[in-house]
């Protein structure tokens, strides 16, 4: 017994010295990957680029915005979130920030992403009338609720996320209740997610809030609507629209914010990251080329992983932008 | 050597032509019988609708005095009646009426749903050793998968809300009563049996008058479990847009908001053992006999 206790200590000693010689030049890296596609890809990529590019020792760890959020910014890991949306978490991020807890590397990692009310392509075809959401707002028969037909059924955001307090807040701004609409409350992602799959296998009108880029928006061809009134200014946004509804008397009809999403790292990553530093800020994915590896994801069922060596074998013109010609020939040979 | 060190899995085109493959039957299936399910369910659906209504909208004294009278009915303790009552008006009092009404709506509903399904389907598990091979695999299936995984097709299938989120309780409560209706009548002493087929018992007679009373305490115990089962997947039915006290502790959950999160929950707890403690005076009474008996 006291020599199998030796004999595993040694063995595990032996591993950790090897493991430590090889990943010296960077160390150790979490990467968050959040449960949806995008960023899912997204954190496969940098695992793959860090870890064969760059020798890191990557590990990763799933996360959701807030949760991982509070992670970093409480207790320093994971060090890299890649794809943060930092409208839920602007003023605690902010803060972190200016207490040098946090850094943003990038400002933009995708192009042409955004939140919004959307249309199925084949309502939109089948009532060209509707090319805002002011025109939508007059049809609730369009639209029936679940639970009450006579009334329109306003998909928003799942409860405790923090859009659902933009989309309730702009739910009253126009004036939702009185033009016969009523919320619907999907619960989760996975049930807004559902509704959407249904309307759309049966041909039903479906009208709600989404976001992009994601694998959704691909496989049905979402549209994202105007909103036909112009965004009402920062003050409205800010000081009420993403406030609960006691602190927000008087919201007015605006457009949706335009959304940021970030890449953020932690300032312990910050300090040892050498070469690879400038690759998150060189990371940007094009919207379209997301868009379209989010469809193959989902035809493909595949998972973040998949995505990320497909990606990296059709795009090299793309990434290899990003990275220092060694790390790039690294990696491509490990393909 | 490279057979042992990989596993020999299906290629990978396969697997994602199978995989492919059950989904488009799903979808096929949800496009040809989706539209008739869901008619199917709607006198469910608007049965629940109306119910919830009905208790958010009756004003509360008299929800309190329904309450309260339900608890003497099924408790005839005095002391149960006040202790309901109190919890009720601190969860009142803490602003959680409507989520606890709505969600008493729902348990309800799928309380009685999982008893009228779950103490006939254990009798016949009792009777039929064959039976009982079929259904405890299923009872196992149900009481493991993750919800999500069923959850999801099903409000592909009937949309969202109140009945993917009632069909999601009910798989996840039913199969304690079932067991426990099954074993307690397996338990049933051979020789009273023995008794009563010698005084010419038929058998309507020996299930209802010999069995099912026996049993008693057994199937009081699956009463229990299924009360306390519903209650725990509140939360889960909220993901699927079920109104009620699980929708505050989600958004608790993602905001990290303990407080609301903890009364929310303990709102959860407190009809539980409501439901639990009245429901079981009410099975200690239909066995007052056995005390009785014992004090001779």
């Amino acid at each position: 017994m006291k020599n199998l206790f030796f004999a595993t200590a040694f063995a595990l000693s032996a591993m950790s010295g090897i493991a430590g010689n090889v990943y010296a030049a960077c160390g150790s890296v979490s990467i968050a990957e959040m449960n949806w596609a995008s960023a899912q890809l997204m954190a496969n990529v940098d695992k793959i680029i860090l870890k064969d590019g760059y020798g890191c020792d990557v590990s990763i760890v799933p996360g959701d915005t807030m949760p991982t959020f509070t992670s970093m910014n409480e207790k320093g890991a994971p060090d890299v979130a890649g794809e943060l949306w930092i409208n839920a978490v602007a003023n605690p991020l902010a803060k972190a920030k200016s207490e040098g807890r946090l850094h943003t590397v990038s400002e933009g990692p995708i192009s042409g992403l955004g939140e919004g009310w959307w249309l199925l392509p084949h309502t939109m075809k089948k009532h060209p009338e509707l090319k805002t959401v002011l025109d939508v707002l007059k049809r609730p028969d369009l639209f029936p609720h679940p639970e009450d037909a006579s009334k329109g059924g306003f998909h928003t955001c799942p409860s405790g996320w923090g859009c659902q307090l933009a989309n309730n807040n702009l739910f009253r701004a126009f004036e939702m209740e009185k033009k016969g609409w009523r919320l619907v409350d999907p619960g989760s992602a996975a049930g807004l997610d559902a509704s959407i799959s249904k309307a759309a296998d049966r041909n039903q009108n479906w009208f709600g809030y989404y976001w992009n880029p994601t694998s959704i928006v691909g496989k049905y061809g979402l549209t994202m609507l105007d909103f036909g009134v112009p965004f009402g200014g920062k003050e409205n946004w800010d000081g009420c629209i993403v406030k609960p509804e006691q602190e927000c008397a008087n919201p007015k009809p605006s457009a949706w914010t335009k959304s940021e999403v970030h890449t953020v790292i932690t300032d312990s990553f910050k300090k040892r990251v050498g070469p690879v530093g400038d690759y998150f800020a060189k990371r940007i994915f094009p919207g379209p080329v997301m868009n379209a590896m989010l469809a193959w994801m989902g035809d493909q069922q595949a998972t973040g992983e998949d995505a990320a060596i497909e990606f990296l074998s059709k795009h090299p013109d793309i990434w290899t932008q990003w990275v220092s010609a060694d790390a790039a020939k690294k990696v491509k040979s490990k393909l | 050597m490279e057979l042992f060190e990989e596993f020999p899995e299906m290629g990978r085109s396969d697997q994602r032509d199978f995989k492919k493959a059950i989904d488009a039957g799903f979808r096929n299936f949800s496009r040809t019988y989706g539209e008739s399910l869901e008619s199917f369910f709607d006198p469910l659906l608007q049965f629940m609708i109306w119910f919830e209504k009905l208790l958010i909208n009756s004003p509360w004294p008299l929800v309190l005095i329904v309450i309260g009278l339900l608890a003497w009915l099924g408790s005839r303790s005095l002391i149960l009646v006040g202790g309901t009552l109190a919890c009720f008006v601190v969860i009142g009092y803490f602003g959680m009426w409507e989520n606890t009404m709505a969600t008493l709506a729902i348990i309800s509903v799928a309380t009685f749903i999982c008893i009228g399904v779950g103490i006939p389907l254990g009798i016949w598990m009792a009777k039929s050793n064959r039976v009982q091979a079929a259904i405890t695999p299923i009872l196992d299936v149900m009481q493991t998968i993750p919800s999500f995984v069923y959850l999801i097709p099903v409000v592909m299938l009937l949309g969202i809300g109140k009945v993917p989120g009632l069909i999601a309780v009910c798989i996840y409560a039913v199969p304690p009563i079932v067991r426990l209706t099954n074993l307690g009548i397996r338990l049933v002493d051979e020789e009273v049996l023995e008794a009563a087929d010698s005084f010419g018992a038929n058998y309507k007679q020996r299930l209802f008058g010999i069995q099912i009373p026996l049993a008693l305490p057994n199937i009081f115990a699956g009463v229990n479990q299924t009360i306390m089962m519903a209650l725990a997947m509140v939360v889960i039915a909220s993901m699927i847009g079920v109104r009620g006290l699980g929708v505050p502790v989600l958004q608790a959950v993602s905001n990290q908001y303990l407080a609301l999160g903890l009364m929310n929950g303990l709102a959860i707890v407190a009809i539980a053992i409501i439901f639990d403690r009245v429901s079981q005076k009410y099975g200690e009474r239909l066995q007052s006999y056995r005390k009785g008996h014992n004090n001779d």
